[in-house]
């Protein structure tokens, strides 16, 4: 069989009418955007990237990294007081027992998706602009995984009693309850969160190895031995840009199925339920576009600010703002096209509680933040159709916080309105959280990021490797455009 | 057009490699299968059960996903600014020439049973009033409070309307999107080019709308009691699937055949069989999806649609719990496993032996969402479940539609480029590597 593999060997008549065509082949001239622009080389890459860590530490670092730290402590201060005191000091009460914890959860574990997308399902489309953002949106999504986790580990209530989750039969032989999707969480969180750790830290370590040379030679030993520990013995040799290489594709492959089933799982906390509004089939999907969607909002947030701040223009291009914002577009209106389904089916399948939660979210006690999600998640990212919206990085900024805050109401909206008025008039309630809850969710602001701020200072924020690799300079084809290469990292690069 | 055709003949009529006898075999096997089918379909209205518009709707189910799927992916490719994609590109601007031969082919088993049976035999029960359904508190169509509540959807003018809206999509988006990419062969402008993103980016909201509601209305609202927001999705999977395999197939036969020798190669093969195999996975997370909510909720108005795909009235199994494990295993669990492997990707025969399987399952897939229903019987739940049991009409039906869509796609390619010559990305995608 090996032999199909190889092309056909054309007949004489065949050859002659394929050059035939091919001598009238002449392209329009549309070229591809260069992803590293100002023809820099991969020694200005080298410096600029481990540049920032290696550098004095700034003064609006000192600054913000003690407003964030700050903040954190309200994170700290409201578990603190729910420990000691129990799980009434948040909003709960019949009939919404699931309030801004679970909000908050799904919240946090959606943005990190956005770096699971970039490094593995963006690689495997082989969308190389993906190079310059990748570590970063990586490192968000460990932190965002973080915050997500604090809310049902605390939710649980005698927090010290947790590891009851786990399918260890604890001292009464009482198991988990597996049928439950809260404990298909436990799995596909736990999963993913070592998953995103060990693809994050791999891509890190040429690049780690590459500090702890620089380190070495500027003479900085314990700098350089703590990079050394983690580089792992890495000597930029072809074996182990082999090795690395392999491993890169299998980790994204593995990576790629585990974040769709992650807010798989995450929607099916809701859907599995036969509540109004929670149960539809669409969950699935449209939890999972919701997530890339806020994940994309949040990695803006993060990168354009920090592209301004170090003068990172050339390596975060308009093209790569272009390319999020599309990307932001195209999520936002899958998340409307969800939206629109759930409206319809649930007056097509002509069930009256199923239409009732519906209007209800539209114009009932909670119409509000159903329009602020409404406008924040289809409305506001439409504008990205625009180029002139798309080249204003300021105005970017603002509509992913939109996006941010659209995305946050979104999970309001599902999990408070539909427990709100469910089938009992008389039970109904009205939710507001308690100053706990709002603290303890301001503080996770301040918590993920002080981990960011501390990642930008101590490693290298973008992978050197790769992004050599899509310069035109590694394209050793001669098609002028790093581009259309599909070259290894340049191995010649790794030290410079 | 006809200018860009009168250039393009020469060579192409040299390159055909006798392609237009194929074409008019295609048109012949394909009148004579519609022409069987009609008749099939006529004495079935006036005494038969409607089993040979079931037949129609199937074929017609599954050679319309294979078009909407290539729709799909050609203003994916646009938007993705996919290098590799443009010497298949044409191949699908080819078949987007049976789009309006399409429309036609769906106008009898909408229209026919209005003028031959006063809509009794429509395949839709909620377009006959008096339709008795079936079951232990029999009621019929009008005066069934379900569907008076979606009367104002589920009413024929408006049915007719949406297929028009429908038509109005898939036809005007492949003749823009052809008429850019040929224009482009003999002037050459990056403005075609530029035309076909543009047409893409609002194209693929056009064509995300038109597939759902299609869905909805032809396949969904057979058993108009049943609803899943999902159902679209599943359709825009299965259009994928059965979009990518029909390349590959079509491909490939051109290329060692036909008009693509030299072009395409088993780079092509490559990235298309990647693309099998992402679509193979998400036709079975999108169906597991609606099936697994639908099974956990266990709401009787939703879970009765699975039931009848599972067991007869007194709980026993029938035919389609063997179709629907044959879907589970063929169209999921052997193409993901055969497709994991890398020269499955690379070795043509296999590749194509592993797309005529997904066909012959997404054909599957077909009769298993259209053909199980409840037909009345003095059962204890007053119904009895419609066999899978294939006949000759559905191949009728298979291959007459089947030869007018490869008739429309064979004469198109008989008239134009191989390939589209002043693309942009025409290069790389000649020189397409892994």
């Amino acid at each position: 069989m090996s032999d199909s593999t190889a092309e056909l060997t054309l007949s004489p008549e065949a050859a002659r009418q394929r050059d035939e065509v091919l001598a009238q082949v002449k392209p329009v001239d549309v070229p591809r955007p260069e992803l590293v622009t100002g023809d820099r080389d991969f020694h200005w890459v080298t410096e600029k990237i481990c540049g920032i860590p290696e550098s004095k530490t700034p003064r609006w670092w000192w600054i913000m990294f003690l407003v964030a730290a700050s903040m954190a402590t309200f994170t700290l201060f409201g578990l603190t007081w729910l420990v000691s005191t129990g799980v009434g000091v948040w909003g709960l009460a019949n009939p919404v027992n699931w309030g801004w914890a679970i909000v908050n959860f799904v919240f946090w574990i959606g943005i990190g998706h956005a770096g699971t997308l970039i490094s593995a399902i963006l690689c495997l489309l082989r969308q190389k602009w993906r190079v310059s953002i990748n570590r970063a949106a990586e490192a968000m999504t460990i932190f965002a995984v973080v915050c997500a986790g604090l809310f049902p580990l605390f939710h649980v209530g005698r927090v010290w009693f947790a590891w009851w989750l786990f399918p260890l039969p604890n001292s009464n032989w009482i198991w988990p309850q597996f049928r439950s999707p809260l404990e298909w969480d436990v799995f596909a969180v736990s999963t993913y969160g070592t998953v995103s750790v060990l693809f994050w830290y791999m891509g890190l370590i040429p690049d780690l190895g590459t500090m702890r040379d620089r380190a070495m030679k500027g003479g900085r030993k314990l700098k350089a031995m703590a990079y050394g520990l983690f580089a792992m013995g890495w000597r930029n040799s072809n074996r182990h840009w082999r090795n690395y290489e392999m491993a890169y594709l299998l980790l994204a492959g593995l990576s790629t199925p585990l974040v769709l089933s992650v807010h798989t799982i995450v929607s099916f906390d809701f859907a599995a339920a036969n509540l109004p509004g929670w149960h539809t089939t669409i969950f699935p999907p449209y939890f999972v576009a919701g997530a890339i969607f806020s994940g994309f909002g949040m990695v803006l947030t993060l990168m354009l600010p920090l592209r301004a701040v170090y003068g990172l223009h050339n390596l975060i291009t308009q093209y790569h703002i272009d390319c999020m914002c599309k990307i932001i577009l195209a999520t936002g209106s899958m998340v409307g096209y969800a939206y629109s389904m759930e409206f319809f089916i649930a007056w097509y399948g002509a069930n009256n509680f199923e239409v009732f939660a519906f209007v209800n979210r539209a114009f009932g006690q909670y119409a509000w933040a159903y329009w602020i999600m409404v406008s924040c998640n289809v409305i506001s990212p439409q504008l990205f159709w625009f180029k002139k919206v798309r080249q204003n990085t300021a105005l970017v900024w603002i509509i992913c916080g939109f996006v941010n805050v659209g995305m946050w109401f979104e999970r309001f909206v599902i999990t408070v309105t539909s427990l709100a008025n469910d089938f009992l008039p008389s039970s109904w309630g009205y939710y507001s959280p308690t100053i706990v809850d709002i603290l303890t969710f301001f503080g996770t602001f301040g918590l993920f990021s002080t981990l960011f701020l501390l990642f930008v200072r101590f490693l290298p924020m973008m992978p050197m490797g790769e992004i050599k690799a899509v310069m035109p300079a590694a394209d050793g084809h001669g098609h002028g455009s790093g581009t259309q290469g599909q070259g290894y990292p340049a191995k010649e690069g790794g030290h410079h | 057009m006809s200018a860009n055709a009168s250039t393009a003949s020469t060579s192409v009529a040299a390159s055909s490699g006798g392609k237009k006898d194929y074409s008019m075999i295609a048109l012949i096997i394909g009148v004579i299968g519609i022409a069987i089918a009609l008749i099939g379909l006529v004495m079935d209205l006036t005494h038969g059960e409607g089993r040979v518009g079931q037949s129609w709707l199937i074929a017609y189910g599954f050679w319309m996903a294979m078009l909407i799927g290539m729709l799909f992916l050609t203003q994916l490719t646009y938007l993705f600014d996919a290098g590799w994609a443009v010497v298949v590109r044409r191949q699908w601007e080819n078949a987007f020439a049976a789009f309006p031969w399409m429309a036609l082919i769906l106008v009898p088993v909408v229209a026919l049973p209005f003028f031959v049976s006063d809509s009794s035999g429509a395949i839709w029960e909620w377009m006959d009033p008096s339709f008795v359904l079936p079951g232990i508190h029999a009621t019929t169509v009008g005066n069934d409070a379900l569907y008076i509540a979606k009367e104002k959807f589920l009413n024929v003018p408006f049915f007719i309307v949406r297929l028009v809206i429908y038509f109005a999509v898939f036809c005007g988006l492949g003749s823009l999107l052809r008429k850019h990419s040929i224009q482009n062969d003999a002037q050459p402008d990056a403005n075609n080019w530029l035309a076909c993103r543009k047409i893409s980016a609002i194209g693929i909201y056009l064509t995300a709308f038109a597939t759902t509601f299609m869905a909805f209305d032809l396949f969904m609202s057979l058993s108009y009691h049943w609803f899943s927001t999902m159902y679209g999705v599943w359709f825009f999977a299965a259009s994928m699937r059965a979009g990518l395999a029909g390349t590959v197939i079509l491909c490939n036969l051109a290329g060692t055949k036909g008009w693509l020798q030299g072009f395409y190669n088993k780079h092509h093969n490559y990235f298309l069989g990647c693309l099998c195999l992402a679509f193979t996975v998400f036709w079975a997370y999108i169906s597991f999806s609606q099936y697994f909510l639908i099974y956990n909720a266990n709401i009787p108005e939703e879970t009765f649609w699975f039931n009848i795909r599972e067991m007869n009235a007194d709980g026993s199994k029938n035919s389609w719990w063997w179709v629907s494990m044959a879907l589970i295993f063929g169209h999921f669990l052997i193409p993901f496993l055969v497709l994991l492997f890398y020269k499955t990707k690379v070795i043509r025969n296999r590749l194509m032996g592993i797309c005529g399987w997904i066909l012959a399952f997404t054909l599957l897939d077909m009769y298993w969402n259209i053909l199980p229903k409840q037909e009345a019987d003095d059962s204890v739940l007053g119904y009895y479940v419609q066999q899978f049991i294939p006949n000759v009409w559905d191949i009728a039906a298979l291959v007459g539609i089947g030869g007018i869509v490869i008739w429309a796609t064979l004469r198109s390619a008989a008239k134009h480029k191989p390939i589209p010559l002043n693309d942009p990305r025409i290069k790389e995608s000649l020189h397409a590597h892994q």
